[in-house]
């Protein structure tokens, strides 16, 4: 069971352990409830019983204390007259039209030596009468139990034998005749002061009250299991909206290693493995060429190029021919992460989507490893930096630039990461040729975006990063806009516009919304080139430029 | 930003010629085909190639293109549409083909959002060409301006609130002020088979920076086309019908 529930997927995993939550809230609050109503049912039955039980004292009492001397001194000593006198009599027969009116409510006085047959102890009241009997501190007794067919709640007070009483229920010799000739000697007598004479009861049926709050009690169960699903399953879609889908694009390739189908654990599971392999891996990536392998299938790897954002680019050559190329090779370690593997593939894909004379030719792939045209060049911001490269080089250079950044545009992939670094200067017969070489973290409108999907947050360098994508914000051609700009300020002043160590997230966002890029006397910008720049990197994407085309329309008048 | 917005050549390579070689001239920076490349003439792969060789280009699929790959019936159409897709299916090629058959139908660039017919049901292919159809385009859709064809006529259409919007059909050659405000539908008007009866070639160009809108006729050798019809094969009128630009 335990070994099923591990091998679901996250949306099932969630919709079993909520709802078994949602039920045993829905059982928790639905039996707190019948308590409490329970509680209060006793609570009511035993405070009305209290009063009639005092009633029905205050009846014997007021026989015995008013009534009976009364009559006692109207009459002879002989006389008895028991519909005024017996203080049993009196109060049963009280009762007994009050039951009447009021059916719910039982009173019996008994006894196990009663005058009259009739009230004498059935089983149940025989045995309080042990009980009683048992401690006589014992004044009360309440419960709830079966009588009559009908659950009811009970509440009895014993009753001890009085000297007053003993009159009527002493020496049969000395009881008046009356008692004798209406109940014979049988019963009713012989009893001695102190004597347990008799169990006053009052019963109250709550047979009914308690199926009743038993019922509603149900219909709270489930009124909460009813709203519980319904919230149930607009958080499941609100989790699936936000979470699930998200988490779709990423984890039907991470279920895929080797082509076999993972399906010993959940999105999160792969993910958490991921960043930690991709953690290794950055670890390892800036250890630098010692993981420089030695061949791909009739490929001679050569020493590294350059390092994009998940790849490293090699030279290289062909085994038969020498014919040199240059080889984009994602790491085994990084390759056995399925979220790079999936990024890698990605960007594999976008390469070939789009032509261009800055996008080098692709021989062939063998499986994640491109081959493309050779590559032996200077990387753009170590070639921004030498003195010679200003004027017409740097035209032509931006020219292209931009040209590929609006190509790219058109087909619906918006790079992310124009930084100087993933440029290659090459040289051919005294002109300057730019390639790119990596668009690892580039969206394209043809495939799901993977790095979205993967919840990462913001990828890149954040110097360069324009402030929606710092805020997790993909797919805005403008982005790139911005990071043009900020190329434009280093390849112009020699520095970054912003530089900070180990600042956060909210100090990057503040930066690049409120300050604007500032340029000293004397790096030789004209105002009109450090207006296009400020442009270029204005915080609010509708301030900027919208489209590279007219970036590059100010910038070709002003180089 | 300079973008041409072209749309229903119809396989009419002469009338496509003269529209890309004058928006050559007027510095565009980008392209856009809203579909409609073949059908009706006699030159849809050499329309395709010249369309596919274009810079920067982006292209949708129209109706007659859908048709042509049987991703809609040319049996819905009017007998002498369905004859030349007929013609067209025979004769395009696997390359022009699976060129068609990668177009989208609707595309957004930027606060722009380009279709063939209409926005709101792309592959209905209904005209935007009354107050209707144009709310509910607008109420389909958040960009501030949409792209149109279909129709083959030109026209500016702007939303002045919920219920009622502004059709101005632009006539011959001319530089419309866009709204900065309002939102607005553009229809392109057709290259190939205009119906305005103007039967010059039709084609906007948008400037961003400007934020205008023009339109540009050109006279083209719509003889030459009609002869190309008739020596096809299909069905004369196709052929009149260009010299009366309907």
């Amino acid at each position: 069971m335990i070994h099923y529930l591990t091998d679901l997927n996250l949306r099932n995993k969630f919709l079993i352990w909520a709802g078994l939550l949602v039920c045993s809230f829905g059982l928790l609050a639905s039996s707190l409830y019948y308590v409490h109503l329970r509680s209060i049912l006793i609570q009511d039955a035993l405070d009305t019983s209290e009063v009639i039980l005092l009633e029905v004292e205050s009846i014997r009492e007021y026989v015995k204390e008013v009534l009976r001397p009364t009559i006692s001194k109207l009459e002879s000593r002989d006389t008895f007259v028991i519909e005024a006198m017996s203080s049993t009599f009196v109060s049963l027969n009280i009762m007994r039209r009050f039951n009447k009116k009021m059916p719910g409510y039982t009173f019996r006085r008994v006894s196990l030596n009663p005058l009259n047959p009739k009230n004498k102890a059935d089983e149940f009241e025989d045995e309080m009468f042990s009980w009683f009997e048992d401690d006589r501190s014992r004044t009360l007794w309440r419960g709830i139990v079966p009588r009559k067919g009908r659950l009811s709640f009970v509440t009895m007070i014993p009753e001890y034998m009085e000297k007053s009483c003993l009159h009527c229920h002493g020496d049969v010799r000395q009881a008046p005749a009356e008692l004798i000739k209406r109940y014979g000697t049988k019963g009713g007598f012989r009893f001695k002061e102190g004597d347990l004479a008799g169990i006053n009861s009052i019963s109250i049926p709550v047979a009914s009250a308690f199926a009743r709050i038993k019922r509603d009690a149900v219909v709270v169960f489930v009124a909460i299991q009813a709203g519980a699903a319904l919230l149930l399953f607009l958080l499941h879609i609100l989790f699936n909206r936000l979470v699930i889908q998200r988490l779709t694009h990423v984890s039907s390739s991470l279920l895929e290693e080797n082509g076999e189908v993972r399906t010993d654990r959940d999105e999160l599971d792969l993910l958490r493995q991921s960043v930690k392999t991709l953690s290794r891996y950055v670890t390892a990536a800036r250890k630098g060429a010692g993981l420089q392998p030695n061949f791909i299938d009739s490929y001679i790897i050569g020493p590294p190029i350059t390092a994009g954002t998940l790849s490293w680019l090699y030279e290289g050559h062909r085994e038969q021919n020498n014919e040199k190329v240059s080889i984009k090779i994602g790491f085994n370690e990084i390759l056995s992460n399925p979220l790079y593997a999936t990024c890698l593939r990605a960007e594999l894909k976008i390469l070939r989507s789009v032509q261009h004379e800055c996008i080098p030719e692709i021989i062939e792939q063998k499986g994640d490893t491109l081959i493309m045209e050779p590559m032996a060049g200077t990387d753009l911001g170590d070639w921004m930096q030498s003195t010679r490269n200003r004027g017409a080089a740097r035209k032509a250079i931006l020219a292209q630039l931009c040209d590929l950044t609006a190509t790219l545009h058109v087909g619906g992939i918006v790079h992310h990461d124009l930084r100087p670094e993933i440029f290659l200067i090459l040289e051919k017969e005294r002109e300057y040729i730019l390639k790119i070489t990596d668009m690892g973290l580039a969206s394209w409108r043809g495939i799901p975006d993977v790095i979205l999907s993967s919840g990462l947050g913001p990828q890149g360098d954040f110097r360069y990063m324009a402030p929606e994508l710092i805020l997790g914000t993909r797919d805005d051609p403008r982005s790139d806009i911005y990071t043009l700009g900020v190329l434009l300020y280093r390849m112009f002043t020699g520095a970054m516009p912003f530089e900070r160590r180990n600042a956060t997230i909210k100090t990057w966002l503040t930066l690049k919304r409120e300050a604007r890029p500032s340029f000293t006397r004397g790096q030789g910008l004209s105002p009109q080139l450090e207006r296009i720049i400020s442009k270029a990197m204005a915080g609010r994407r509708g301030k900027r430029y919208q489209w590279v085309e007219d970036l590059w329309e100010d910038l070709e008048k002003e180089i | 930003m300079r973008l041409a917005v072209f749309s229903d050549i119809h396989a009419n390579l002469e009338a496509l010629e003269t529209v890309l070689n004058d928006a050559g001239a007027q510095s565009v920076h980008r392209w856009f085909c809203l579909g409609d490349i073949v059908g009706y003439g006699a030159n849809p792969n050499q329309c395709i190639e010249r369309i596919r060789a274009l810079p920067k280009l982006n292209c949708l699929l129209g109706n007659h293109d859908a048709a042509a790959i049987w991703r809609y019936s040319p049996y819905a159409m009017t007998k002498d549409a369905t004859q030349a897709i007929l013609w067209t299916i025979d004769r395009l090629s696997k390359r022009n083909n699976a060129y068609l058959q990668q177009r989208p139908s609707t595309l957004a660039m930027g606060n722009m959002l380009f279709s063939h017919a209409n926005p709101y049901n792309p592959e209905a292919y209904r005209y935007v060409i009354n107050n209707k159809y144009a709310q509910r385009s607008f109420r389909a859709t958040r960009e501030q301006l949409l792209f149109v064809s279909h129709s083959h006529r030109p026209m500016i259409i702007t939303r002045k609130n919920m219920f009622q919007t502004v059709f101005f059909p632009p006539t011959g050659s001319l530089t419309c002020d866009l709204s900065r405000k309002k939102r607005q539908i553009i229809n392109c008007g057709s290259v190939g088979q205009p119906r305005d009866r103007d039967p010059r070639a039709c084609y906007c160009i948008l400037d961003t920076r400007q934020n205008t809108i023009e339109f540009r006729r050109l006279e083209y050798d719509y003889v030459r086309t009609g002869q190309k019809i008739k020596e096809a094969g299909l069905s004369d009128y196709l052929a009149r019908r260009l010299a009366k630009g309907q």
